[in-house]
Order: structure tokens, then C-alpha cells, then sequence
């Protein structure tokens, strides 16, 4: 094993077969959890549907839960994501709302390198005194917020205070254009409009601060953690000495270095942001599949959607999955020393 | 004619470590003349690289305080100087080679660029002005000096990652091309082929590698004063010879002042000019080497060369002296060494016991800090 490109593709390669058995794992777990949740769905379904409708559907869920599974595999396998009661297709809802979930998580975690690392670092550099203190009060602050409040607090009383959206992807002023995407601000900027790119971000900033304010603290913390680790060590006080700023000695020799812990540890985070966007994307009419989720598991007092739970849950752990594959292929590229294993 | 390079009087620097506090170092005073060499020696522990850290204010900040004393550089007093304009003296002021050589470069970079930013940082203060010729007699104003990395580290928080290397790599361009002085340097170093090395990291050169690329890294500065920290120990016997002789041909072709801690007395007898001893915190002797060597006029210094196992010949480090290196945080009273001296007498216990001075007929900078500094040669 060395360094080459091959060992690299070796090691995604094998990374990615073993999303194989997760994911036959977690659509059983969601499959289960789901059917027991209700035992018999179709009264709910179709309260005032005629009889062969409703004898078809309990017939179905009269059947072992391995068969149902085993049928749902089967359609999964042919293309077939399943539709909810109102028959409207799985694929295509996903399919839209994957890339809007993605906007919003990556400018979520832009916000959480660019404000929670250097946050980090100037924890470390002052760790004991005030600055310290302030940054862990503030990214407890956010670790202790619960999405649903953090979200709410976030639509109802700090956009009206910056002047900013807290509803959907753009404003009413933009009318309807080809989504070739679906990400809101690409979009925009594919249209080569500026004013809507500019809508669009505005509408992007408050969800994806929301997001990051309560998953920021891990990043700070490890940024902390490991800069401590760092300073201390040989080749900082040889980078002092060669006569470079304290600034340089810091961002450059020993955040590269502590970036290198940071980045496995943001890889984790993508389960919480992730999870995270179901109830943020339901309070600020995010379009994305958090969204989705949140109305397919009976949010809103929607008719449950067994089926669009089932993919959301799947598309959230190879989400997961993959953050964690890039963020170990990152750890890889920042430490010289790592072989592909 | 005296001129020093780098003067330090009366330096005291104490750890701190939770209630505890110790002296780790007391009351040293001691000068580098230009284009010396100074070396310092003393047992494990005794406080010299404690010393050698604390001139380019190196030292962490806590747990060590200055407590009292100067050390004066090119007209200023460097324990006054805060510690944020120290980046301006550090590098082409005063530069250092580390103890542990080995975890000294940057795991994440590449030798070249380690190299070149050294250089670089170099070539910024020439152009502003801050460094003429750094063997000139005049003092440079190093706090007007244009910081080379003030504006760029603004950028550091944005480009974090990887992307760091390579916009350093850039900016470093943009001030001529680097590459045939990084050469230069490794070649100065006796790396035959220093191209193949360039885009290797440190953990892909074997140790002997790195302490030159180390050795080029601080020489690349063309410092004023360089400190020498044990630049040999973390070597191999073999290694060490050649670096010790690469070091000392360095020395004759870059002429920097320097000083050279070790508790190596054959190195120190092959390498320096003057000779300090260190004992328990304690400057006891400084001196010429050779009247050093000869006549030493302190029992402490005597010991050492009796311990030593061939004079002026590096046969490894000191071997063992009678009795047990002192407890810094309860330092015997009066004369430190008295514990273990073979002419104490009973007011060597009465603080604040002796001081140092300059010793009867022997060099005009020879001094000792022994009541008996004259029955010392009597000694076996
Ligand atoms: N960062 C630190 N915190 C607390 N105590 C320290 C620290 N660094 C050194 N000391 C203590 O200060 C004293 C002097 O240490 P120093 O490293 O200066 O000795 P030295 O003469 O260089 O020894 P050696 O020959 O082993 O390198 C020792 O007792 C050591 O334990
Ligand atoms: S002062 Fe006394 S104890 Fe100290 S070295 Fe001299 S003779 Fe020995
Ligand atoms: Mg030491």
C-alpha cells in the first residue's frame, strides 16, 4: 500500500462495497420500524375508498413483513422507489430534493469551517483566559439548542432583525425558472442573473446558520484540542524561529497540521446536519428532502409514507457514508504520512 | 576589543508549574563576541536549553517567567521587547537549531518549501532594509522593519488547508526565484543531491537528512547569532562526527557567532572559543577554553574534566560525578555545588554563597563563582 492513485481508487473501491450492507441494514431497520409504527395503515389511507381499493391494501399488509420486504427490494431493484398513498412517485421527490438538502448542508459546513475553526484556533491560542471562555460559551450555546427551537428562534426573531427571508429559496420577485440543478444559488448563477443569485443566498443564509450554529461546537472543539496538541510540539517553535508572524505560525504550520484531526471529525458531523435538516428545512420551507422526510413520516398531519421515509432514511446514510469516505480521503491528502489502507 | 553580539546579565527564568515554582535558571550572565563561538555545558538538567530558548524569547510563556535580568541584542533589551515584534528578530536576527532536530520540520510540508520560506523571509527584510549584511558591526532597527507576513497572514484563516502551501509557495515566487539558493544551502550541507530531496517530507528523509536540512534551514537566514541546542545528540555516533565537522567548516565559511550548548566537552574543546559551565541553574565558570581546559578554576569544572574520558577528544557525553544533580525547586544554600565539592568549607552553605569572579592570573574574562577558585589546581 503507498500513496499512488491506484491505492486511492483501491481505497474508495473498497470504501464504497461496504455501503452494499448498510444499506440493505438500514432499509430493513426503517422497513420494520415504519410497519410496526402502524399496524394497519389502510384506514387511514383510504377512509372513503371503495371496497377492492382498501381489500388490496389490507391483503398487502396482511402478509410477513419478509415478503413485504422482499416485494419493495424487488421494485427498489427495478427502478421502483414506491409513491405515497396519493400516488405520487418517490424518485422524482427525492431526486429534487436531494440537491436543495445538499446546498444547504455544504453552506452549512461552509459556515462551520470558516467561523468554527478559526474560533477553534482562537480558543487554543488563548486557552485559559477570556477569548477562550466566550467561544466555549457560545458553541455550548449552540450544542444545547434544540434544532426544532434554535430553527424557530432563528425564522421569528432574528430575520425580521436582519431584514432576511426566512421562507423558501427565493422571493416572490423571482419568477419561475428552469431548475437545471435544483440548487438554488447555482441555478441562479447558470440563469447569469445576479439580483436572483443574490435572493437566492439571502434566502440560503439564515437555515444553513441555523444548521451550522448547533453543529459548529464539535468543529471548534477538535480545532481547539488538537491546536493545543500541536503548539507545543518541535516544529512550531522551529516555525518561531525562522522568524514567521505568530499569525503564520498559526493558520499555517500548526492549523495544517490540526486540520488534519479536524476533518475526520467534520466527516461526523454530517450525520447531525443531515439530521438535522428535517425539522430545519420543514420550519423555513426548504424544499429538500428533509422536508420530505418530515411530512412522509406524518408531519403536518399528513397521511404516513412508508415508502418515502424508507428512501429518505437509505439516501441519509449513504450521505453519511460518503461525508465520512471524503473526510478520511481529505485526512489522507493533509497527512503525507498515511498510506492508503 | 569587546563587542557582543548578544549579551545576557543576570538572567533569572523561573517555571511555574501550579503553586510550585523553581528557578531554572539564576542570575546567568554572559556575552557572545562576534564571529565566536561560546559554548555552554553542564549536566542534564542544569538549565541550558532553558537558557538557549529564553534569548529569542522562545521559551513557553507560561509555565516560564523572566524573572529578572536582560539580554541585550543589537541595542535593545530583548526581555522587554513584547512578544509579538520578537517574529522581526527571530530568523535573520537570531536563529536556532533545536535539541530534537528530528521533530523540528513541519510533517505536512515539503522540504522545499520549508527551505524557501526560510530563505524567502530573508529576502523580504534585505529588500526593506532590515538586514544589510548580517556580519556588519551596525545595530539594525528590527523594529521598523517591514513584517513580510502581515498581510499575507491575513489570508490564512481563508485558505486554511492545503491550499496554504501553495499560495505561501506563490507570494514566496514573487520575490525571485527561490529554487537555486534552496540548493545552494543543501549543497552547503553535503546533500549530494539535494534535487531529489526537494519534494520529499521529513519522514521520508532519514535523521541525518533532516538535522541538515535543518542546519541549512537556520543558516539559510544568515543569522547574526546562531544557538546551537545539542545539535548533535539526537544522532548517531557516526551521523554525529560528520555533522560536528560539517558544523565546524560552517562555521569558518558562514562566520556567524554562535553559541554551543552541549554537555559534550570533546565537541565543545574542538568548536569554541570561550566556555561556560552551567551547574544547577548556575553559571559557576566562564572562560578561554584552552586556560579553560588547563587551569580550571572551579571544582565543578574540574570534575567535568576529570569525568570526561580523554581531553579534547569526543568520546560521548559526561560520565557520571560523585553525588546527585540538585532539586531545582530546594536548591542546596549557599554554594550549590558544596553537596559535592571536595573543598567545601563550612561558610560555602551561607547564602548567598559566591559569586562570579574574575580569577587571579588567568584571562581578563576568566571567571569563577568558588571561594577557593585558587586551590582548585591543587585538586587531583
Ligand atoms: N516546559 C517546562 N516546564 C517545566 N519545567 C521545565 C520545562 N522545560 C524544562 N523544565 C525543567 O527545567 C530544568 C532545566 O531544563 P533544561 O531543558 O533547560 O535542561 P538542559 O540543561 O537543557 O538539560 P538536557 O541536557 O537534558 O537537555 C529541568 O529541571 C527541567 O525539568
Ligand atoms: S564555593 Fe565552596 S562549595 Fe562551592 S565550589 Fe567553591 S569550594 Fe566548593
Ligand atoms: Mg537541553
Amino acid at each position: 500500500m503507498g500513496r499512488s492513485p491506484t491505492d486511492l481508487a483501491i481505497f474508495v473501491g473498497k470504501r464504497l462495497l461496504q455501503l452494499v450492507p448498510v444499506l440493505i441494514g438500514i432499509t430493513i431497520l426503517t422497513f420494520v420500524f415504519t410497519h410496526l409504527s402502524t399496524i394497519n395503515p389502510c384506514a387511514q389511507w383510504y377512509p372513503h375508498a371503495d371496497p377492492t381499493t382498501r381489500a388490496n391494501c389490507e391483503h398487502l399488509f396482511s402478509q410477513p413483513l419478509s415478503t413485504q420486504y422482499w416485494q419493495y427490494l424487488t421494485n427498489l431493484v427495478h427502478g421502483n422507489w414506491g409513491a405515497s398513498v396519493e400516488q405520487v412517485a418517490v424518485y422524482p421527490q427525492i431526486a429534487e430534493g436531494l440537491p436543495a438538502t445538499l446546498e444547504l448542508v455544504l453552506a452549512a459546513l461552509f459556515l462551520m469551517i470558516v467561523i468554527g475553526i478559526p474560533l477553534g484556533v482562537i480558543a487554543a491560542q488563548s486557552s485559559g483566559r477570556w477569548p477562550d471562555h466566550l467561544v466555549r460559551i457560545f458553541y455550548l450555546s449552540g450544542w444545547a439548542t434544540p434544532t426544532y427551537l434554535g430553527a424557530v428562534i432563528a425564522a421569528i426573531f432574528v430575520a425580521p432583525y436582519f431584514g432576511l427571508p426566512s421562507h423558501g429559496e427565493y422571493s416572490s420577485l423571482v419568477p419561475p425558472f428552469h431548475q437545471y440543478t435544483h440548487m438554488s444559488v447555482v441555478d441562479a448563477l447558470i440563469a447569469g442573473n445576479l439580483p436572483w443569485t443574490l435572493d437566492a443566498i439571502e434566502h440560503l443564509i439564515l437555515p444553513a446558520a441555523t444548521l451550522a450554529f448547533i453543529n459548529m461546537g464539535i468543529a471548534t472543539r477538535m480545532t481547539r484540542s488538537s491546536m493545543l496538541e500541536v503548539l507545543p510540539l518541535d516544529y512550531v517553535k522551529s516555525a518561531r524561529m525562522k522568524g514567521l508572524s505568530e499569525g503564520w505560525v498559526l493558520y499555517k504550520h500548526a492549523l495544517r497540521n490540526s486540520l488534519i484531526t479536524t476533518t475526520t471529525v467534520l466527516g461526523v458531523t454530517a450525520g447531525g446536519l443531515l439530521a438535522g435538516t428535517v425539522v430545519v428545512e420543514e420550519v423555513f420551507g426548504w424544499p429538500g428532502i428533509g422536508a420530505y422526510a418530515y411530512t412522509a413520516i406524518g408531519g403536518g398531519g399528513a397521511a404516513p409514507n412508508f415508502d418515502g421515509a424508507i428512501a429518505v432514511v437509505a439516501v441519509f446514510a449513504v450521505g453519511v457514508v460518503v461525508a465520512n469516505l471524503i473526510a478520511d480521503i481529505l485526512y489522507g491528502l493533509l497527512d503525507p504520512r498515511v498510506d492508503w489502507r | 576589543m569587546s563587542d557582543p553580539v548578544v549579551s545576557v546579565e543576570g538572567l533569572s527564568i523561573d517555571y511555574v508549574i501550579g503553586a510550585g515554582r523553581f528557578r531554572a535558571v539564576s542570575g546567568v550572565t554572559l556575552s557572545v563576541e562576534r564571529g565566536h563561538v561560546v559554548g555552554v555545558v553542564g549536566e542534564t538538567g542544569c538549565g541550558k536549553s532553558t537558557l538557549a530558548q529564553a534569548i529569542p524569547r522562545l521559551l513557553p510563556e507560561p509555565p516560564a517567567t523572566i524573572g529578572e535580568g536582560r539580554i541585550l541584542f543589537q541595542g535593545q533589551d530583548l526581555v522587554q521587547v513584547p512578544l509579538w515584534k520578537m517574529p522581526r528578530i527571530r530568523g535573520t536576527g537570531i536563529n536556532m537549531i533545536f535539541q530534537e532536530p528530528l521533530n523540528s520540520l513541519n510533517p505536512a510540508f515539503r522540504i522545499y518549501d520549508q527551505l524557501a520560506e526560510a530563505i524567502y523571509i530573508r529576502r523580504v527584510r534585505e529588500k526593506s532594509g532590515a538586514v544589510t549584511d548580517p556580519r556588519a558591526a551596525q545595530a539594525y532597527d528590527y523594529s521598523r522593519s517591514q513584517d513580510p507576513t502581515a498581510s499575507e497572514a491575513l489570508l490564512r484563516p481563508v485558505v486554511p488547508a492545503g491550499a496554504a502551501a501553495r499560495v505561501t509557495r506563490r507570494a514566496v515566487e514573487r520575490h525571485g526565484d527561490l529554487k537555486p539558493e534552496v540548493l545552494e544551502y543543501l549543497r552547503l550541507v553535503r546533500i549530494n543531491d539535494p534535487e531529489t530531496i526537494l519534494d520529499l517530507y521529513p519522514h521520508e528523509l532519514s535523521g541525518g537528512m533532516r538535522q541538515r536540512v535543518m542546519i541549512a534551514m537556520a543558516l539559510s537566514e544568515k543569522p547574526t547569532l546562531l544557538i546551537a541546542d545539542e545539535p548533535t545528540s539526537a544522532l548517531d555516533v557516526t551521523i554525529q562526527a560528520q555533522v560536528l565537522t560539517l558544523m565546524k567548516e560552517l562555521i569558518e565559511e558562514v562566520n556567524t557567532s554562535i553559541l554551543f550548548i552541549s554537555h559534550d566537552l570533546g565537541v565543545i574543546a574542538e568548536t569554541a572559543d570561550e566556555l561556560g559551565v552551567m551547574y544547577a541553574g548556575k553559571l559557576v565558570e566562564f572562560g578561554p577554553v584552552g586556560e579553560l581546559f588547563e587551569h580550571p578554576r572551579h571544582p565543578y569544572t574540574k570534575a567535568l574534566l576529570r569525568a570526561a574520558p580523554t581531553r579534547y577528544k569526543s568520546q560521548g557525553p559526561l560520565s557520571s560525578i560523585p553525588g546527585s544533580v540538585p532539586n531545582l525547586s530546594h536548591p542546596p544554600s549557599g554554594c550549590r555545588f558544596h553537596p559535592r565539592c571536595p573543598l567545601m568549607k563550612p561558610n560555602c552553605r551561607i547564602a548567598p554563597g559566591p559569586g562570579l569572579e574574575t580569577v587571579r592570573g588567568g584571562a581578563a574574562n576568566h571567571t569563577s563563582a568558588c571561594f577557593y577558585a585558587d586551590a582548585v589546581e591543587a585538586l587531583p
